[in-house]
């Protein structure tokens, strides 16, 4: 994977590594390894254009971003402007943006050249990264293996080197799952943290942009640039700015870590073990480990699911083919029309009690009980993805599909925010722990997070 | 092929892809329903509590004034816009089928 975001920032910042060589380097590997990975669905034509105008600014000692230099890929349901954000879906494939996301605006403000539009699962609908229409991803870090999904191609392009930082969405876990089966670094933040303006929607009410990275301190270098309130958004938290790059190294000393018996119900045993060492080493580097109570933590998938399809419903509803695009139902796949149809069948007024409302309630549930369990600890640790990856093209039915998400999507349910970092491997495959935290616990997380990294 | 012959096979081919988008519309939506039935099930024996709609409880609800977008900004962004459209008439405005709902009304 080459050198750490930081030393390739500071390499930058002292001249020794151009921003243009290093777009250069970065469309040389995308070129090379692309055909076979499957991690970009489309390439900024001005990336080489955009890094020289950085080394000008740079030559002539004008101040520059925190990400002056670095290639970005951005998963392909945000909006920038000049590049298709398609969804990897033929309903969107001629969709070209005609404005900039807020993150978008952000990170261009801070320096990072974006090198391209990443493949994901068809707008967002998948945990494998199977389902795009442009074809499925590689993984990188275990070849004949799905990535994960959604943010299928983010995940995998960290893996393979192919840029240095990506942009991701997480709805049930859709940043972290990928993270975790790819061996990369995932973040989802707290609901609200990051403005969701321009961002293409499955689920309004649980969606997150979020960083992927090869390490710690780049998740945290691109959180901390495109979190923020944006006062243009209903739902944006009016918290400060945070600096989350400085603090990664104060160390886990005294920190209090909980664990659930329920983790090892749902994971299989493969999963557990490698998860059982990271949480023994968090240990050995002065974390305090207590036992936390979720004892509702299975009932949160169908809630997320029925909350999911009825927001999804509503959402696509706009993809008629009158303004842009086409008729999503005439173009789309499989899991697509599943979830819409889902979200039909709940949205009926005759039906609303019995699905959405029951589901709304457990969301209250999941709230209360993460609420609970982290008034005791600082962090909850445990795996990410309840089984290992499965070979690419196996035919699965929607239940063992979903299952993927049976330890991500309480997170979301419960509106707070997680990471992922790898924590080993079972059998030569990328295992990823999931550190979860308070509402705006972001710090504390990556801290945990890259004391791990750092023990390695 | 003739005009004609040329006309009916693209009609042939019409409406199979119509049956087909059909049945699959039809199994799609079958499965559907019997996994939010499974669903419905798992979560039968929980408490009955207050609905959570959004997980954050604060909402900006009005937006701070500001300066309209530049004349230029909107002029970039409406060119755009256009050229994403599915059709457009002589003025450059967006120009639809009518939809199949309101036909024969």
């Amino acid at each position: 994977m080459g050198r750490g975001t930081l030393e390739k920032l500071k390499a930058i910042l002292q001249g020794e590594l151009s921003a243009t060589e290093n777009v250069q380097q970065a469309l040389n590997r995308i070129k090379e390894l692309d055909k076979k990975i499957k991690a970009f669905i489309e390439l900024n034509p001005n990336a080489l254009a955009e890094a020289e105008a950085i080394d000008r600014k740079l030559k002539r000692g004008e101040r520059v971003g925190k990400l002056a230099g670095l290639t970005i890929g951005i998963k392909s349901n945000i909006n920038v402007k000049g590049l298709r954000a398609t969804c990897a879906s033929r309903t969107l494939e001629n969709y070209v943006s005609p404005y900039d996301a807020e993150v978008i605006r952000r990170v261009r403000e801070a320096g990072g050249i974006i090198v391209g539009m990443n493949n994901m699962d068809e707008f967002a609908c998948g945990s494998s990264g199977e389902t795009s229409a442009f074809g499925p991803t590689e993984n990188p870090a275990v070849l004949g293996r799905i990535p994960g999904g959604s943010s299928s191609g983010s995940a995998a392009a960290i893996a393979a080197g192919m840029c240095d930082l990506c942009l991701g969405t997480d709805t049930g876990g859709a940043i972290r799952n990928p993270a975790s089966h790819c061996g990369v670094v995932g973040i989802r933040p707290t609901q609200g943290l990051v403005p969701a303006h321009g961002l293409i929607e499955l689920a309004v009410s649980f969606d997150q942009i979020g960083p992927l990275a090869p390490d710690v301190y780049g998740a945290a270098l691109m959180l901390e640039t495109i979190a923020g309130h944006n006062p243009n958004e209903c739902t944006s938290l009016d918290s400060p700015s945070a600096n989350y790059s400085d603090k990664l190294g104060i160390g886990i000393e005294n920190i209090r870590v909980g664990t659930s018996p329920k983790f090892s119900e749902l994971a299989d045993s493969a999963v557990m073990e490698v998860i059982d060492g990271a949480v023994e080493k968090l240990h050995d580097l002065g974390a305090e480990v207590v036992e936390v109570e979720l004892p509702n933590l299975e009932k949160s998938l169908s809630a997320y699911y029925v909350i999911m399809s009825a927001e999804f419903f509503s959402a696509t509803r706009k993809f008629d083919g009158r303004k842009y695009g086409r008729r999503i139902e005439e173009v789309c796949g499989d899991e697509v029309l599943r979830r819409i149809k889902c979200g039909d069948y709940i949205s009926r007024k005759d039906q609303h009690d019995r699905y959405y409302k029951r589901a709304l309630q457990v969301r209250t549930l999941m709230r209360r009980e993460f609420g609970e369990a982290l008034n005791k600890v600082d962090v909850i640790v445990g795996p990410t993805v309840p089984k290992l990856p499965h070979k690419l093209g196996t035919k699965l039915s929607p239940a063992e599909m979903y299952a993927y998400d049976y330890l991500t999507s309480p997170i979301s349910l419960a509106g707070i925010c997680a990471g992922v970092i790898k924590a080993g491997e079972a059998s030569g495959i990328p295992v990823g722990l999931q550190v979860q935290g308070k509402v705006l616990g972001e710090g504390t997380v990556l801290r945990v997070m890259r004391a791990l990294e750092a023990a390695k | 092929m003739s005009n004609f012959g040329h006309q009916t096979f693209h009609r042939a081919v019409e409406i199979s892809s119509g049956v087909w988008m059909a049945e699959r519309e039809k199994e799609v939506g079958r499965s559907a329903e019997e996994i939010v039935e499974s669903f419905a099930r798992a979560a039968e024996e929980l408490p009955k509590l207050k609905e959570t709609y959004y997980s954050q409880e604060t909402y900006n609800v009005s937006r701070p004034d500001g300066e309209p977008s530049r004349e230029e900004e909107r002029t970039e962004f409406r060119k755009r816009f256009i050229s994403i459209m599915p059709g457009a008439d002589e003025q450059g405005n967006l120009r639809v089928e009518v939809a199949k709902w309101v036909e024969g009304r």
